[in-house]
């Protein structure tokens, strides 16, 4: 816990990257998140925790505006990137999921080969000027990302032929090579093996030194190992937010300890 | 006794056999259903089906034998006329003895044996009760037509009593065996399985008969017409008094030339009103306009064709081949691809729609999460990963519109030519297939016999690409298990 203190104080100094105040989702006519207050801050990794279907994945969503495609969606409050409300009609949902980055669930590769994969995000931006910019841009997400040494020698072979760990590290390094400001992972460890696990949560703490990162998981071990901020959410509802080590050694409100006890999930 | 009223016995049968093993079985536990192998109604089916199965398929194979047996020997007894075929004798002798059979009901027995022996007056009898025949009677065909009845009316009777007989045997068996310890269960699924076995089969067999009789008769055209001028000669010229030019080539062309301005149509509208439909409409305008699209797929082709006849050829005229200098055709390859074009455009939407909503959401997610708009997407993740689906689609209309004949009939006309003008009459595959068998010439003659060729061919030629289809679409099937 001697390490945890130290990371605290850390975040006392970094400022809010994004900013949420009384954020709800409904899809429909189903309340599925209820005044949600949370400050994700600078080179910082957040944990979402929770029992399913608590509208983890729901808040996820609402901050790179994915949940515009999603018809019956309806997002209510405001949510602020370095003080710029993202849901204002000028803001333009395309150019803010490039700025907040996302990785889902289940391994999503695109059809293509693992380079065009990961060069996906780079050509439609135009981050790159040249050919040796974007190979370079390449490999140093998939570095990153732990995959380059397995894909090196078949960059050219299709994205879906990996095994499912392989997948999943390879839209990591696709989320990477967009360089985004904040990432948006939900649950990504889900469909991995332990060793995939470990090294994914060893790139997460490498990333946090250039983005903030947010992350939903099913695992407390893995929000206590990788985040130095926790959220505990329940029913819709924000229960208890704030610093890993608090939520886990000393929560405020007993639903919080029930759910990291086990009594509930 | 009629076949109706056999089958309705055989079936009534099965019903006794249902309720009595039923019954049997119940009263072998003394009415403790928990003491049988299986459940009572098993039993019961056991007999119905034993009773029933064996005996309908030995009736449905007996029709379809006794006919085939009886014509062989009577043929033996026939006169054979010049050519040494006694395909005419036949024909006449099969009408002959469906007269007798209606004479049969309105004439006393004596007075139809008395007839029987005088051909003049029975042609006489024969008119009156609406059968027209030719040429006097012979009375070697008055002759076989009787024993042909006869045998018949022996065969018939045969039947009746074999079928009665096995289904008797079945359920007479099938009773015996009802034990508390039978497997009543496993029987019915064994026979189930035999029931679905034959249903398959007729389905299978059906298509074998139609390739085999395609076959049969191009053998036929094939000994009576040269191989190679078929295949090889660029001239299509049937003429009555024979010495025809019979190439495949110009049709053919006419064909291709028709499809690919079809497809040309088709494809890019069908696709992206697919795209439209599966990406970008709203939830109101898909609920209007995938049904408009596909009534556009009902619509009848002879209402296309009624189309290109009297609205889109003159109208391709006036406006473009006459001032172009093209020609004053009405009928065009242009008129047909294009009319066969629309035709085409719902059944590569909803075909292409049906691909691409198969697509999984995560993959446009993750398009949409790395900050690409929807038409990057569209264009970068969701037709790559849909393009086999939709190659497919493709295909199968290209064996569609190579198989459409009638906007074909009534937009390019009748004229076999190879030529490279789209305003020019020409004419594809099927049509010609159509005409030279309605055609007055004999029907031994290659002028008919070449529509088997011709219809042998197109089989070849849509079944590769709709091998080819299903090919790449199974491949792409397995892309997401
Ligand atoms: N696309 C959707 N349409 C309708 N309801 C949804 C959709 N996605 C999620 N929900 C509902 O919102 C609630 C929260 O879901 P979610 O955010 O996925 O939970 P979590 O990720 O915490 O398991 C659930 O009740 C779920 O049924
Ligand atoms: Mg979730």
């Amino acid at each position: 816990m001697n390490d945890m203190r130290i990371l605290e104080r850390d975040v006392e100094t970094q400022t809010a990257k994004m900013t949420a105040r009384g954020v709800q989702v409904y899809y429909g006519d189903n309340h599925a998140l209820k005044d949600v207050d949370i400050d994700i801050l600078q080179n910082t990794v957040t944990a979402f925790i929770g029992p399913s279907g608590c509208g983890k994945s729901t808040f996820l969503r609402c901050l790179n505006r994915m949940n515009d495609t999603v018809a019956s969606a309806r997002v209510l409050g405001q949510i602020l990137l370095e003080g710029e409300d993202i849901y204002d009609k000028r803001v333009d949902p395309v150019t803010l999921r490039a700025r907040v980055g996302m990785v889902f669930q289940k391994p999503n590769p695109f059809p293509k080969s693992i380079y065009d994969n990961v060069a996906y995000g780079p050509k439609i931006h135009g981050l790159t000027r040249s050919k040796a910019d974007l190979d370079e841009v390449v490999e140093t997400a998939l570095k990153k990302a732990a995959l380059w040494n397995e894909v090196k020698d078949r960059l050219s072979a299709p994205g879906t032929g990996l095994s499912g760990g392989q997948q999943q590290r390879l839209c990591i390094a696709r989320a990477i090579a967009t360089s985004p400001e904040v990432l948006l992972m939900d649950e990504p460890c889900s469909a991995l093996d332990p060793i995939a696990t470990a090294q994914v949560e060893e790139l997460i703490d490498e990333l946090r030194s250039q983005f903030s990162v947010v992350i939903v998981t099913h695992s407390m071990q893995q929000a206590a190992r990788v985040s130095q901020r926790t959220a505990f959410f329940h029913l819709g509802n924000l229960v208890e937010f704030g610093e890993t080590g608090q939520i886990f050694t000393n929560p405020r409100d007993p639903r919080t300890e029930s759910y990291i006890t086990g009594r509930i999930g | 006794m009629s076949l109706g009223l056999l089958t309705l016995i055989v079936l009534g049968l099965a019903a006794f056999g249902f309720l009595l093993g039923r019954g049997r079985a119940l009263s072998s536990v003394k009415g403790d259903p928990r003491a049988l192998h299986s459940l009572p109604a098993y039993y019961g089916w056991s007999v119905a089906l034993a009773t029933a199965v064996p005996a309908l398929l030995v009736l449905a194979a007996w029709l379809f034998v006794q006919p085939a047996l009886l014509q062989g020997q009577i043929a033996a007894q026939l006169p054979a006329d010049a050519a040494g075929s006694t395909d005419l004798a036949m024909a006449d002798l099969r009408r002959i003895a469906s007269g007798l059979d209606r004479l049969e009901g309105s004439l006393p027995a004596a007075d139809l044996a008395a007839l029987t022996q005088d051909p003049a007056a029975l042609r006489g009898q024969l008119a009156s009760a609406g059968v027209a025949l030719g040429a006097e009677i012979d009375p070697a065909v008055l002759k076989a037509a009787t024993d042909y009845r006869a045998a018949a009316t022996r065969g018939q009777g045969a039947m009746v009593l074999v079928v009665a007989l096995i289904a008797a045997a079945g359920f007479a068996i099938a009773l015996w065996r009802i034990r508390p310890d039978l497997r009543a269960r496993n029987l019915v699924e064994q026979l189930t399985t035999l029931v679905l076995i034959g249903c398959s089969l007729i389905a299978v067999a059906t298509t074998f008969g139609i390739v085999a009789s395609l076959v049969f008769e191009s053998v036929h055209f094939f000994r009576i017409y040269d191989f190679g001028k078929f295949f090889f000669s660029t001239t299509w010229n049937p003429k009555f008094g024979g010495g025809s030019d019979l190439g495949l080539w110009p049709l053919v062309w006419g064909t291709l030339y028709v499809s690919v301005i079809a497809l040309v149509v088709s494809v890019p509208i069908g696709l992206m009103a697919a795209i439209y439909l599966s990406e970008y409409a709203g939830r109101k305008v898909r609920s209007f306009a995938k049904p408009a699209i596909e009534i556009l797929a009902g619509i009848p082709t002879i209402v296309y064709g009624l189309f290109a006849l009297i609205t889109v050829g003159p109208f391709l005229r006036d406006w473009f081949a006459q001032p172009l200098g093209l020609g004053a055709s009405s009928s065009s390859v242009m008129t047909a691809g294009l009319v066969m074009g629309i035709m085409l455009i719902p059944f590569v939407s909803s075909l292409s729609d049906d691909i691409i909503n198969a697509v999984p959401q995560a993959m446009r997610d993750g398009s949409y999460g790395l900050g690409a708009t929807q038409s990057e997407t569209v264009k970068q993740v969701v037709l790559p990963a849909a393009l086999p689906g939709i190659v497919g689609a493709v295909l199968l209309a290209a064996s569609r519109a190579i198989g459409e004949t009638m906007i074909v009939v009534m937009g390019a006309g009748a004229a076999a030519k190879m030529s490279l003008n789209p305003f020019e009459a020409m004419t594809t595959v099927t049509v010609k297939i159509v005409s030279q068998l309605t055609g007055d010439t004999e029907f031994a003659s290659p002028e008919t016999l070449v529509a088997f060729a011709l219809g042998l061919t197109l089989f070849c030629f849509t079944l590769a690409l709709n091998v080819l289809a299903l090919v790449i679409v199974r491949k792409y099937r397995e892309q997401y298990e």
